[in-house]
């Protein structure tokens, strides 16, 4: 009997911990884990546009463009299921959907350029719709921050 | 002339073995975070393993010691079981780390899926080695890995600011706990245990006596000194990311520098140097783990004596790639495991670099060949260095979440 009330405590702390855990980890998604996502976009678009250069050049071969571009793609995807699942706090929500917005673009764009690893006239498409990505990417980062990346 | 020729492919062979998957990924991430700021760390690292692979093969001649058997004798039995159970642990990560870039790079080349690449690369291994003699190994790894020039074209092709590039040699220190575990992640990719282990055993697999105490000067010196000058180029070719805010974290982009710089011919060449690089690697840190086991435990050991009077030691090679296959297999990223790698390795390291320093200087045993003063001080001045960063590493670690910031 002892031995049960001295363990009475752990359903307690339990709850607490797990409270704790919702509050920090599973709330609203902040301007600052937002625009680091953002950021990671427009990193993204740059390097698929170096990719896309490659191609755009025939001065790549073509299963490289063709791995990084999955390799990338998966990535861009990633973070567009990541942004879009996440709940926005509510003075971010429109940066949230421009974001999952500029993902799902620079996601397609990847994929393009993996159906098309060795078509120059695509790469120079796909190399100028990864810079509009990043400039669009980048005037997302600086809504939120107040400042250029 | 003859002599000559032989330190030629020893400086080679060096080379080859010093660039490896740690030091593509944290050199040319470094460039793209901090610019030309790290340089400085990486001469402090390539002068790090430069002093102690000089004493490491210089015991060796002198003593036909490798590095496991002075660690034993020296710190006993137990404190050595700690260093094996440590540095076995280090290398193979290492090895899976190896093992995952040389698939990558596979993948990129011929388009087919990882896991395939992961059981070539590693079959691949199994066959160079039952097919080549030792110094064949060195060679084959060691000459293709001289592809990796093209970093070098790429870096004088990006045409960087001298002034800049000239400043980051000297040491600066920030604030930002990223730009710590870069130093320490810079160096340590530089002065990875499994290194020193491979060469002081490799000196003994060659035959070293103390006629070739002046090869292995030059090996250590040169090798090693034109293997931090292609890291200093990776560094600088790593500085295209920077304004554009990309973190190199992939393999392939690694490359992406000398297609910029020179098309699909600098791709290639790009590619080809990093597969060899990496490859020389993994063929290294394997034998390192089995080099280690056999000498702690007295087993017979060598590639020379070949797998019928070694046969524990190739049976341990065998089993410590396979182990690292099944890393890599279970899905784990090979950049991952390498960072890993590069930051516990710095944990392990004064356990293996202490025993060096101490019999390296010790009189009674190496006679006039021990340490001079020169040596002496710089072997002490990194092993202090080594120990702060031992103790730093993990924190570092924890605290940027890995390097991701």
């Amino acid at each position: 009997m002892r031995v049960e009330r001295r363990w009475r405590w752990v359903p307690a702390a339990a709850s607490i911990a797990a409270l704790s855990i919702c509050a920090t980890g599973c709330g609203d998604l902040s301007r600052a884990e937002l625009s680091r996502g953002v950021e990671s976009l427009s990193a993204l678009a740059a390097q698929g546009g170096l990719i896309a250069n490659g191609v755009a050049r025939d001065a790549t071969k073509s299963t490289y463009s063709r791995v990084m571009a999955k390799t990338l793609g998966d990535e861009a995807e990633h973070e567009a299921e990541k942004l879009a699942d996440a709940t926005p706090s509510p003075e971010v929500t429109r940066e949230r959907d421009a974001a999952v917005q500029i993902a799902g673009e620079i996601a397609q764009l990847f994929s393009e350029l993996r159906t098309f690893p060795g078509d120059e006239r695509h790469g120079v498409l796909v190399q100028r719709h990864m810079r509009e990505a990043k400039e669009r990417a980048d005037a997302v980062v600086t809504r939120l921050t107040g400042e250029a990346p | 002339m003859r002599a000559i020729f032989k330190i030629a492919l020893g400086i080679i062979a060096a080379l080859g073995g010093f660039l490896d998957i740690g030091d593509l990924v944290f050199n040319t991430q470094a460039g793209a975070l901090f610019r030309y700021d790290l340089l400085w760390a990486v001469v402090l690292g390539t002068a790090g393993i430069a002093v102690y692979a000089e004493m490491c093969g210089r015991v060796a001649a002198v003593t036909q010691r490798p590095v496991f058997d002075v660690i034993r004798m020296r710190l006993g039995f137990g404190m050595g079981l700690v260093g094996l159970i440590a540095s076995t642990l280090v290398n193979l990560l290492t090895v899976a780390a190896e093992l995952g870039g040389l698939a990558i790079i596979l993948e990129l080349l011929f388009d087919a899926t990882f896991s395939m690449f992961v059981v070539v690369a590693a079959i691949g291994l199994v066959v160079v080695v039952a097919l080549l003699p030792f110094g064949g190994i060195e060679r084959l790894f060691g000459y293709c890995g001289l592809m990796m020039l093209v970093f070098i074209a790429t870096a004088l092709h990006q045409g960087p600011d001298w002034g800049e590039v000239a400043h980051g040699f000297v040491p600066s220190f920030s604030g930002s706990t990223l730009y710590l575990y870069f130093v320490v992640g810079v160096f340590a990719a530089a002065l990875m245990p499994y290194e020193v282990h491979f060469y002081s055993s490799g000196a003994i697999e060659e035959g070293w006596t103390e006629s070739s105490l002046r090869e292995n000067r030059l090996n250590a010196i040169v090798g090693y000194s034109l293997g931090g000058i292609l890291a200093c180029a990776l560094v600088v070719s790593g500085f295209l990311f920077h304004p554009v805010g990309v973190d190199p974290s992939d393999l392939g982009t690694v490359a992406l520098p000398a297609q910029g710089a020179f098309g699909e011919t600098g791709l290639l060449l790009a590619l080809g140097g990093m597969m060899f690089c990496i490859g020389g690697a993994a063929v290294d840190s394997s034998f390192s783990a089995s080099y280690n086991l056999a000498q702690f435990l007295g087993w017979e050991w060598g590639r020379y004596r070949g797998p019928r009077k070694a046969p524990r030691f190739t049976a341990s090679w065998l089993v410590f790639l396979f182990l690292a296959m099944l890393i890599v297999l279970s899905g784990i990223n090979p950049v991952e495991i390498t960072e890993y790698s590069v930051v516990f390795s710095v944990v392990a390291l004064p356990l293996t670099y202490l025993p060096i320093l101490m019999i390296a200087g010790d009189r009674s045993f190496m006679g006039k060949h021990a340490n001079g003063r020169v040596s002496t001080l710089l072997g002490w001045a990194y092993f202090a260095l080594i120990v702060v960063l031992a103790v730093a590493a993990v924190p570092l670690l924890l605290a940027t979440n890995g390097g991701g910031g």
